[in-house]
């Protein structure tokens, strides 16, 4: 009886030692990824970035038009995979050719007023005309996707609404939207 | 190991793309133009006080006595025009008097001792520039007096019209031969 129970307990053993040599374990190995935050105003819709506004002044009087206006540009898939903060600037629109200050009763400058909306329940709004535009920076908490919509509008002849506007055949401003994570 | 430096490769490469995009910015342009414009309203009687005009009708000033009825010399007249104008250029500015003085309707000769013809004088005055345009009424012809104005200008274009008592084309207080006398002032804005 004794012997019998020996040779089971080498077997036994020997079975043990080849299972060892067949598989092996490492880890657990973290595996760990970071979705950093994003933010793209998307693609602009039509032709180019213009808004060409044409004749600025009513060719009788001098005076600027009180129907200024150009069609809104949109801009389509714009995205934040967080909460962001849209912005808009803008600088007045300037004779470009002319130099000096304007004689008296004339004006070289354009002010207006620049939106954009969709991305913010409050749309960002930056006038020209004003020292501060605290409208223009407005913040959302959530990530969001969507189109924007900038528009220009409130034109006022810079010095006062009484002012002759200077010839020049180059009048610019400049618009920037602009995009960023919270 | 060889697990480990492969996650730690992914890591970093996401890291450096959300960097780059955490701001996302659009420019606009906005641009017009302003082509190069002169204008002139109607004309205006103003100040209140001319002498001896009816007034304007229309366009047409008119003397209200030309002649004195005891002497048949002309009467004194004046009276300040006023037309509403704007040039946003640089531009020249001409008055002209198409018949240098006011000139009686082509007549009968004229006998010795009359006078056919009245002289006047108009000044003007127009932002920062004034002007004199002696119409002598010595011979029929055009006056014209050009000035360059190196800005834009914009408000009222005076004109000061003033016809001396006794101005005649012949002696001084010389009598006007009977008929209608007229000239036509023209103003006009251009580029220089």
């Amino acid at each position: 009886m004794r012997r019998v129970f020996i040779a089971a307990a080498v077997w036994a053993s020997l079975a043990a030692s080849a299972a060892a040599q067949d598989t092996d374990q490492a880890g657990p190995i973290p595996i760990t990824g970071n979705a950093p935050t994003f933010c793209t105003v998307g693609a602009l819709q039509g032709a180019d970035n213009v808004f060409d506004l044409g004749i600025l002044v009513d060719t009788t009087t001098g005076l600027l038009l009180q129907s200024l206006s150009a069609p809104p540009k949109t801009l389509t898939g714009a995205f934040c995979n967080t909460g962001s903060t849209i912005s808009i600037s803008a600088t007045p629109i300037e004779a470009q050719t002319l130099t000096g200050a304007p004689p008296s009763g004339h004006s070289d400058e354009v002010d207006f007023t620049a939106t954009a909306s969709g991305w913010t329940d409050v749309p960002a709004v930056f006038s020209t005309a004003n020292g501060a535009n605290p409208q223009a920076t407005q913040t959302r908490a959530t990530p969001f996707a969507g189109d924007i919509v900038v528009s220009i509008g409130s034109f006022e002849t810079a010095g006062g609404s009484s002012l002759r506007m200077l010839a020049d055949p180059v009048y610019r401003g400049s618009i920037t939207l602009t995009l960023t994570t919270n | 190991m060889s697990f480990r430096l492969a996650a730690l490769s992914l890591v970093t490469t996401l890291s450096f793309s959300g960097a780059a995009a955490a701001q996302s910015t659009q420019d606009f342009d906005v641009v017009g133009t302003i082509p190069s414009v002169c204008a002139i309203d109607s004309p205006a009687l103003s100040g209140g006080g001319a002498i001896n005009f009816r007034g304007l009708n229309g366009t047409t000033l008119q003397v209200d006595q030309l002649a004195d009825p005891a002497t048949l010399a002309t009467r004194a007249a004046s009276a300040r025009v006023s037309f509403a104008a704007v040039c946003s250029f640089p531009h020249t500015l001409a008055l002209e008097s198409e018949s240098n003085g006011l000139w009686r309707d082509a007549g009968a000769g004229v006998p010795t001792g009359f006078a056919s013809a009245i002289p006047y004088l108009a000044e003007l005055t127009w932002g920062p520039v004034t002007g004199r345009l002696q119409a002598d009424a010595m011979s029929r012809r055009t006056n014209q007096l050009n000035i360059d104005i190196d800005q834009a200008v914009s408000g009222e274009i005076i004109v000061d019209l003033d016809i001396q008592a006794g101005a005649s084309n012949a002696r001084a207080n010389a009598p006007l031969i009977a008929g209608a006398y007229q000239d036509t002032i023209r103003i006009t804005l251009e580029p220089q």
